[in-house]
């Protein structure tokens, strides 16, 4: 199953996220982590995420960009945290932002279970000038793409799942 | 106890009101968020399971705010952050969660 899991900020979705990965069957647990930590604050978003999963029996692999790099075996079942900072590092952090999707396509092919995190960062109506705006058009696409190749999208409301597309897994 | 919410001016506060005539109403709940947490020090789930205990039959109304390009500054960042997990809570407690939206509310619990 490939399920996408969106929301704002703070909204509960990573929690919702593993809950999901947790209950579905499978031998090999990843978890492809994708945030650079390099502050305080990241380190501890970084060190309450870890704190999380610790029970669920994942083994983390940090893969900040070029997805495709990451050695996963056939079958596994996968969280993907979160295409957010994936996308932003891409275009950001000397990356490649055309090969997300491609990457993504692989890795959907070779999962049981693929889970993808991502962040409704669209509606504050703000216009923050060239770069940010091409960031948004990236991730808006590549969330599009994601959603498209999922079974099931859905998007957490305070912690709430609210289905999208498919029925709640 | 039940939660609304929805983005600022959706119409959630009315609906609130004309949907609970008789029950004690929260409104703005995401400003009385950031004042306990971020002037008083107080941490956000722990705020929230108070106010839960204290105020079983609340009706809450609140703004949702997570849903914008993440902020450059800390403090915008903590206050999105510290409102979505103190309501998190509230909405696991809450028998019912409404989403307004144009004043349409959507029971999404």
């Amino acid at each position: 199953m490939i399920l996408l899991v969106t929301g704002g900020s703070g909204c509960g979705k990573s929690t919702w996220a593993e809950a999901q990965i947790s209950a579905l069957e499978g031998d090999q647990r990843v978890y492809l982590a994708t945030m650079l930590a390099r502050d305080g604050e990241s380190f501890r978003r970084v060190a309450r995420h870890r704190a999380q999963r610790r029970h669920l029996g994942f083994e983390t692999l940090e893969c900040p960009v070029d997805i495709a790099s990451a050695e996963i075996a056939p079958g596994s079942v996968v969280l993907l945290e979160d295409l957010v900072n994936l996308v932003a590092n891409e275009m950001f952090e000397d990356g490649d932002v055309e090969r997300v999707i491609p990457a993504l396509e692989a890795l959907a092919g070779k999962c049981r279970h693929l889970v993808m995190v991502t962040n409704d960062v669209f509606s504050d109506g703000v216009r923050y000038g060239d770069s940010v705006d091409a960031y948004l058009r990236a991730l808006a696409k590549i969330n599009r793409a994601t959603a498209q190749m999922a079974d099931c999208v859905v998007e957490v409301v305070y912690s709430i799942p609210v289905p999208l597309k498919g029925a709640l897994p | 106890m039940k939660l609304y919410i929805g983005g600022a001016y959706q119409g959630q506060a009315e609906l609130a009101r004309a949907e609970n005539p008789d029950a004690e109403l929260f409104f703005d709940f995401h400003e009385r968020i950031r004042r306990a947490v971020l002037e008083e020090g107080r941490e956000p789930g722990e705020f929230a399971r108070a106010f839960c205990r204290e105020h079983p039959q609340a009706v809450v109304v609140a703004d949702e705010v997570g849903s914008g390009v993440v902020p450059i500054e800390a403090e915008a960042r903590a206050y999105r952050e510290t409102v979505g997990r103190a309501l998190c809570v509230v909405a696991q407690s809450a028998e019912s969660v409404t989403r307004c939206v144009c004043g349409i509310g959507v029971r999404i619990k």
